[in-house]
């Protein structure tokens, strides 16, 4: 099977001196098996892409292609990394230097994307999370009349379909393909271990989980859905915020946290900055910084009725984890707090750290899930 | 035979003459910033590739696009949004004798808010694309708001002291229908909807720009040849009144014009403040209160603010797009102030 580029993008990378790839590419051309994106699009491309616009999961598109993957890489949506995880991304610049200097295209979500940049790059295909692709709308089309494809990749939505479509699709534009399935097998593995364990449960725990982003002092948005909430759902718990918020996400109000009584509560931490009262977590949080940030929590009006409070349920764990291809160590992590029996032989930290020491190149330390207080042992 | 001609005659012919001075004058400021907008941006093009693009002589399809469907668009957009918004800011001043008046003020930037936040949060079951879906469902709502405060006018006479009220009525209402929607929007809804308050040009297309110049290409005659009947209602309705114009009608025929003009301008780039306040007042300054001047210089001076804001918003932070409607305020407001003062000065 073979996939044209169309003629002006065909011209566009002769007059560009791209030409190379395109023509040493012929063999390679007829191999490049089709390549269906997270959406079931189906991407054109005669080869590996050599001049890609990342916009969203570095740590993925990493873990797939390795640092060397990231000299395909010509932008990126800087500030998606570099200030929602700034600890994360500060650690990844030693391996990749390039980071440092890479163009930034600006992103969706606070309205600075900019398809001039793009365009000035001269990519040769961009990527793009399925949140980034449905706000950017017509300029889709835009992109498409140049002969740029734009993939879509959603790890977010936390469909399992989509985690390994967004890998594989990741593996075949970075000529990494192997790798992918490795990945891909992996996480689908373990989702089936989770669910296997899970299947006879003969009840779901109530669970609650917050984003720590402002501290105990906010009640901070919720999840269903999509993200978390998925995660609570693969894990086997019962999500007291399923049908209580309007959209996937969004503070729940606590009157109703109260009511439900959850057995088990989650604040989602990260490595924000400018929030002194943000639960940490992440490479560079020790395990005493995270609890104490936890620590307030437990103080919330009504909370130290909660079962959850009582039975020293209250954990953190890290927000990044929440749509990541390894996020089944963040549901790993759930699953063992409602059933500890269940997942007795399961180290959930150490499934993490096993991921980074094999696909990733920084050293996994810090404090990413943990339980305000240790388990008497 | 020079010498025949009576001394006011004269007079005026010159301050005719140093009128039409200035208005060519701001057209000449106008194409520089136009200019200026085509050859800035993140792709730092150098300027001949822009200028060959322009002239159709590059064969390079990205410099192509960057420059004829990316910048042009916007730049075209940035003047005949801002022309527009000076012309209805203008005759909104005049026909309710009030020096604060714009499409704001009569709830008329309120209606088209709404719609587009209806639109935004509930628009995913319509046929149309959001890309149209947005604007029109703004422009309906900005009718709407029109058609609210005329059928006030008309029901009762259409006094400026009671078009001004219905149309705070109708700010008010359509403001609290837009937190409504806010309130119950989800995050992602929400944004997207301050994004669209704030205003942005960056998704203007050829077919949209042709849309808002063909609205002020219909309107401006209708105006200009109320020109000098607009000129008269500065004198009072009273006088208007004695030398023949009938002011009810002449205010509601050009509300409802001004109303289109503003309802087209605004549903394609979100609500961008102050242009029709300030653009009326640099013209009334620069040119008089004669509307046959007043009308084309205040379309000279919004367009030349709002092309120089779209430079402005590009360059604060190079990489970054700066909200235009926060721009046009930021650089609106400290020269509003300098105009007002130097008013104060000068009397």
């Amino acid at each position: 099977m073979t996939h044209p580029l169309p003629p002006l993008g065909r011209r566009a990378a002769l007059a560009l001196g791209l030409a190379a790839p395109f023509v040493t590419s012929r063999a390679a051309r007829a191999a490049m098996p089709p390549i269906i994106d997270a959406l079931g699009r189906r991407i054109s491309l005669p080869a590996p892409a050599e001049r890609i616009v990342l916009c969203f999961n570095y740590e993925e598109f990493t873990a797939v292609a390795g640092p060397a993957g990231w000299d395909r890489v010509v932008g990126f949506s800087k500030t998606l990394w570099s200030a929602w995880r700034a600890a994360v991304y500060q650690r990844y610049l030693a391996p990749i230097p390039r980071l440092a200097t890479l163009p930034d295209v600006g992103n969706t979500d606070d309205n600075s994307f900019s398809l001039e940049k793009v365009l000035s790059l001269r990519p040769d295909l961009v990527i793009m999370a399925e949140w980034s692709f449905s706000a950017i709308g017509p300029q889709v089309k835009q992109l498409e009349a140049l002969g740029i494809p734009v993939m879509v990749i959603d790890y977010n939505a936390e469909i399992p379909a989509r985690h390994v479509a967004s890998t594989i699709a990741m593996g075949q534009v970075t000529g990494n393909e192997a790798r992918a399935q490795t990945l891909a097998a992996l996480y689908t593995d373990k989702l089936a271990d989770i669910a296997r364990r899970i299947k006879d449960a003969p009840s779901h725990p109530k669970a609650y989980i917050e984003l720590g982003q402002g501290g105990a002092g906010v009640i901070g948005n919720t999840y269903w859905k999509g993200m978390w909430g998925r995660l609570l759902d693969f894990a086997g718990a019962d999500n007291i915020a399923a049908g209580r918020i309007p959209g996937a996400y969004g503070p729940l109000n606590p009157e109703y946290v109260l009511a439900a009584n959850p057995a088990a509560i989650f604040i989602a931490g990260s490595s924000w900055t400018g929030q002194p009262n943000a639960v940490l977590t992440g490479f560079d949080a020790p395990e005493a910084t995270t609890r104490a940030r936890l620590a307030p929590y437990p103080n919330r009006q009504g909370w130290p009725q909660l079962t959850a409070i009582r039975d020293g349920q209250l954990f953190a764990i890290e927000h990044g984890l929440c749509r990541a291809l390894f996020d089944y160590t963040a549901t790993y992590f759930i699953a063992k707090a409602i059933f500890p029996d269940r997942f007795a032989d399961i180290d959930p930290v150490g499934e993490l750290r096993s991921y980074h020491e094999r696909f990733l190149p920084v050293t996994f330390e810090g404090t990413w899930m943990t339980r305000l207080t240790p388990l008497a042992a | 035979m020079s010498a025949a001609i009576p001394p006011a005659i004269a007079h005026w012919r010159a301050a005719s003459a140093r009128r039409v001075a200035i208005i060519l004058a701001g057209i000449g400021l106008l194409a520089a910033s136009f200019a200026i907008d085509l050859a800035t941006g993140p792709a730092m093009l150098p300027i001949p590739a822009v200028l060959r693009s322009l002239a159709g002589q590059t064969t390079d399809p990205m410099t192509q696009a960057i420059v004829r469907t990316l910048r042009l668009p916007i730049a075209l957009m940035a003047a005949v949004v801002g022309a527009a918004l000076g012309v209805s800011g203008a005759v909104m001043q005049t026909i309710l004798h009030n020096p604060l008046a714009s499409s704001y003020t009569l709830g008329i930037s309120a209606g088209a808010g709404f719609g587009a936040a209806l639109v935004i949060l509930f628009g995913a079951a319509l046929p149309l694309p959001q890309a149209w879906a947005i604007p029109l469902a703004a422009f309906a709502f900005a009718g709407l708001a029109c058609a609210m405060v005329a059928s006030v006018g008309r029901l009762r006479q259409a006094t400026p002291e009671l078009l001004v009220l219905a149309g705070i009525a109708c700010l008010f209402l359509f403001q609290a229908l837009l937190s409504l929607l806010q309130f119950i929007a989800s995050p992602e809804a929400l944004q997207q909807i301050v994004f669209w308050l704030f205003g942005s040009l960056q998704r203007a297309s050829l077919d949209q720009v042709g849309i808002v110049a063909a609205v002020l290409v219909a309107v401006a005659p209708v105006l200009l040849a109320d020109g000098w009947r607009l000129t008269a209602l500065k004198l009072g309705d009273e006088r208007a009144q004695a030398l023949g114009v009938r002011v009810g009608r002449l205010r509601l025929r050009a509300f409802v014009a001004v109303s289109l003009l503003t309802g087209a301008a605004v549903a394609f780039v979100g609500t961008i403040g102050f242009i029709g306040l300030v653009a009326p007042h640099v013209a009334r300054l620069l040119v008089g209160e004669d509307q046959r001047h007043m009308l084309p210089a205040s379309a000279v001076f919004g367009a030349l603010l709002l092309s120089v804001a779209s430079v402005a918003s590009k360059l604060i932070i190079p990489g970054t797009i700066f909200p235009i409607g926060i721009v046009t305020a930021l650089i609106g407001v400290p020269f509003f102030a300098w105009l007002v003062l130097s008013i104060g000065r000068g009397r």
